[in-house]
């Protein structure tokens, strides 16, 4: 199938278009909220929430009997706010660590969750409900309704965002500060991590219990390192997200037997690594030309004072030397002396040398500074 | 009790001992969560060994799933040392992906793989016992009894041999590194374990039930004891309670053997966090309440010397001068008089000798600021406590 005719079928098939839109608006809402667990240190809240979340969604569907999904949903909500707010508690109130308190609260709701769900198959109407599609996700399962709830949700978090931007920019970068200017620092918290927990919530029936938190997580971790301005970051990670759900799909549309979840977080995760790499500012790419430009400098600085040292106990500083006499220094090659030439700190003449008034001044001031420097 | 039942109990019993060693070790390194990346990552793992081997059981697999996540922990510490993003982030962005790749891999291969999803994230622990180690036609008893048998006589060989090392490293690294032990060894060692733990127990409790074997116990277990020994002898108990009682529920309900286990877990784990003797929820509570009504009392022995005037005394006057509700002011007014710190007469309070001596004592270790020497006081002269 040609990119073309995938367009084409995006369009015009209503199953293809439900999921293409649904992925896209979960990747952009999850982004955004990932956004904020992602500064707070918070990342792996994200996986506890998605698996305190399912004993919910059995819960939901042995005490209604139904399988809509949008109960279901409410189910996983409540279980993954106490989920949530128990690590809280434990982390306070105890001496477990906040890594111990989400990997308890993690296995411990999932375990329970899992014998609820081969509970639930022995029941007699199990055939009906299908709720293993929690644990890796089922983007095929996705209808228009799921789709506007999302796009509700993502709206409204958006206008709480808005609402509270700078109480939630400076909650983020300073808390303790954010208290003595008279904010209730306890309202935000609960407000951010409940918007959150509705990301998750949402994001279950599409990726899963699983690799939930890595939709929350890596389009932020990918656009943190694009920019330094929350705001921008935000943008870049809901379209980072989006375009993760988007192309997910793509892939897992084109293929047989891939399931979208998976396909969905390796594509955010391609997403992490390129950032990781080819990003301008933080990326490892630059950071590494920039680490080598900064010895080929120092080096060539390094050549320069080694002469100004040698012409400064000449009457004429442009007096030539030969080449020869810098053996004793093993910093320079033919190459940084072009390069110094090029600078018009020198002027090369066959085997020898001369330094240029330009240079002599830059050799001094360098000079003097690591002399004042040194004491 | 039939010879498969038993064999089950074995097995899961093993598996939660094997799992709480290297997990008590884990919980209070901080690190509590790497479990939770391993116990993922190590899926891919497992599907490429079992390409290979086409035997879930068999030593290569479990070596080369081991060493799946030990690169996992590489991975990890690798992206924390770029600074590129928070540590906690770099270990939720390993495991989901090595995970999506070990799910895409099964979902290719499903029909020439015998390996399917649920097994992965819930384990077989029902049909372990038939799955049996045959040399000739000598039955030696299911192979994962032997897998997980030999894993844990390995681990706790190991722990004999570095028990000191190991608990010196876990709680002063500095000191531990000053003394020459080399701190990365240590770790990379405890990580090898732990991934070779996870991969021997993944077979028969799956990727997200290892973690709550491997953090559960040890979680309950340090929130009883400060020694490390009985917190490991705990850790074991509390994981062998839950593998029996798990079975028994599973049993019962005709549910997920692992999931049950989890379950029990979880319950043990509620009781401990509610009702601990020092950790617990509710002893945290009652400590609070008791230091609270007697640094109230020790406020108002002190209005009570100050004020000589009748009208300062007068107990309803209490509730309004320091605004405290009426439960409280009894609760401090009966606890001044079992110890013998005041007298009510008519309605007027006033120090007796002993409270006198009291808050003189009181006033001058809260002059000179050591404040700490108040318990000790309290011992000399409270013969009852909040």
């Amino acid at each position: 199938m040609s990119i073309t005719e995938y367009f084409n079928l995006v369009f015009s098939d209503y199953t293809l278009r439900t999921i293409t839109l649904g992925t896209a608006v979960l990747g952009a809402v999850c982004g955004m909220l990932g956004s904020f667990a992602v500064l707070r240190k918070q990342s792996l809240l994200g996986d506890a929430i998605s698996h305190a979340a399912l004993p919910g969604i059995a819960l939901a569907f042995i005490l209604t009997g139904v399988k809509d999904s949008n109960l279901l949903l409410i189910g996983a909500l409540i279980s993954g706010l106490i989920g949530t707010f128990w690590i809280k508690s434990i982390v306070k109130k105890t001496r477990l660590k906040n890594d111990t308190a989400l990997g308890l609260i993690l296995s411990l709701f999932f375990g329970f969750g899992m014998l609820l769900l081969t509970f639930i198959q022995k029941m007699p109407n199990a055939n009906q409900a299908g709720l293993d599609k929690y644990l890796f996700g089922q983007a095929a399962t996705l209808v228009e309704s799921d789709v506007w709830v999302m796009t509700a949700v993502t709206s409204v978090s958006l206008i709480v965002l808005l609402l509270f931007w700078k109480e939630l920019k400076v909650l983020l970068f300073d808390p303790d500060y954010t208290e003595t200017l008279g904010f209730n620092t306890r309202f935000l918290d609960i407000l951010i991590t409940v918007f959150i927990v509705l990301a998750i919530v949402l994001g279950l029936q599409t990726v899963g219990v699983v690799l939930m938190s890595a939709m929350l997580l890596a389009p932020a971790a990918a656009a943190r390192q694009w920019t330094d301005s929350l705001g921008v970051m935000i943008f870049i990670a809901a379209i980072f997200g989006a375009l993760s759900g988007v192309f997910g799909t793509a892939i897992s549309a084109s293929q047989d037997n891939l399931s979208t979840g998976p396909v969905i977080v390796l594509v955010a995760a391609v997403f992490v690594l390129f950032s990781f790499i080819f990003s301008p500012g933080r990326g490892l790419l630059f950071r590494q030309i920039r680490f080598h430009q900064n010895r080929k400098e120092l080096n060539l600085k390094k050549t320069l004072t080694f002469m100004y040292r040698i012409v400064k106990d000449h009457d004429n500083i442009s007096h030539p030397h030969a080449i020869k006499i810098l053996n004793n220094f093993h910093g320079f090659t033919k190459k940084s002396l072009k390069q110094l030439e090029k600078q018009h700190f020198i002027q090369l003449k066959g085997n020898e040398w001369a330094m240029t008034e330009k240079g002599f001044h830059e050799a001094a001031k360098m000079y003097n500074e690591i002399g004042n420097t040194n004491e | 009790m039939s010879s498969a039942q038993l064999e089950i109990q074995l097995i899961a019993s093993l598996v939660a001992v094997a799992c709480a060693i290297p997990g008590t070790f884990l919980v209070l390194r901080k690190m509590a969560m790497i479990s939770d990346a391993i116990s993922h990552s190590i899926l891919p793992g497992i599907v490429l060994g079992f390409f290979i081997t086409q035997d879930l059981n068999s030593p290569l697999l479990i070596l080369f799933a081991a060493l799946t996540g030990v690169v996992t922990v590489v991975m990890v510490e690798f992206i924390q040392k770029t600074g590129l993003v928070k540590e906690d982030t770099a270990i939720g962005l390993v495991f989901p992906a090595l995970f999506s790749i070990g799910v895409i891999l099964i979902a290719k291969n499903a029909n020439d793989v015998h390996l399917d999803i649920d097994a992965v994230l819930l384990g077989e622990l029902a049909f372990a016992p038939f799955d049996r180690l045959l040399i000739g036609d000598l039955d030696l008893g299911p192979k994962s009894l032997w897998v997980i048998g030999s894993i844990l006589v390995v681990t706790v060989i190991l722990l004999l041999l570095f028990f000191k090392e190991l608990k010196l490293s876990t709680f002063d690294k500095g000191l531990a590194a000053t003394l020459g032990f080399s701190p990365i060894v240590l770790h990379y060692g405890l990580m090898t374990i732990s991934s070779v733990t996870v991969v021997g127990a993944f077979d028969a409790v799956g990727a997200v039930l290892v973690v709550a074997l491997m953090i559960a116990p040890a979680a309950t277990a340090y929130l009883l004891t400060n020694d490390l020994k009985k917190m490991l002898i705990l850790s074991c108990i509390f994981g062998v309670f839950s593998a029996v009682g798990g079975y028994w529920m599973a049993n019962y309900l005709d549910a997920s053997i692992a999931g049950s286990m989890t379950t029990i877990l979880g319950i043990v784990f509620l009781l401990v966090y509610l009702f601990a003797p020092n950790q617990g929820v509710f002893s945290v509570m009652f400590k609070e309440r008791k230091q609270r009504i007697e640094v109230s009392l020790l406020v108002f022995l002190l209005h009570l010397q100050n004020h000589q005037e009748i009208e300062e005394r007068h107990v309803s006057h209490l509730e309004d001068h320091i605004n405290w509700e009426k439960i409280q002011a009894k609760t401090v007014l009966d606890l001044a008089l079992k110890n013998n710190l005041i007298t009510i007469t008519d309605s007027i309070v006033s120090l007796t000798e002993k409270g006198e001596e009291f808050t003189e004592e009181a006033l001058k270790y809260i002059t000179t600021n050591k404040e700490t020497a108040i318990e000790e006081l309290k011992k000399r002269f409270f013969l009852f406590r909040a």
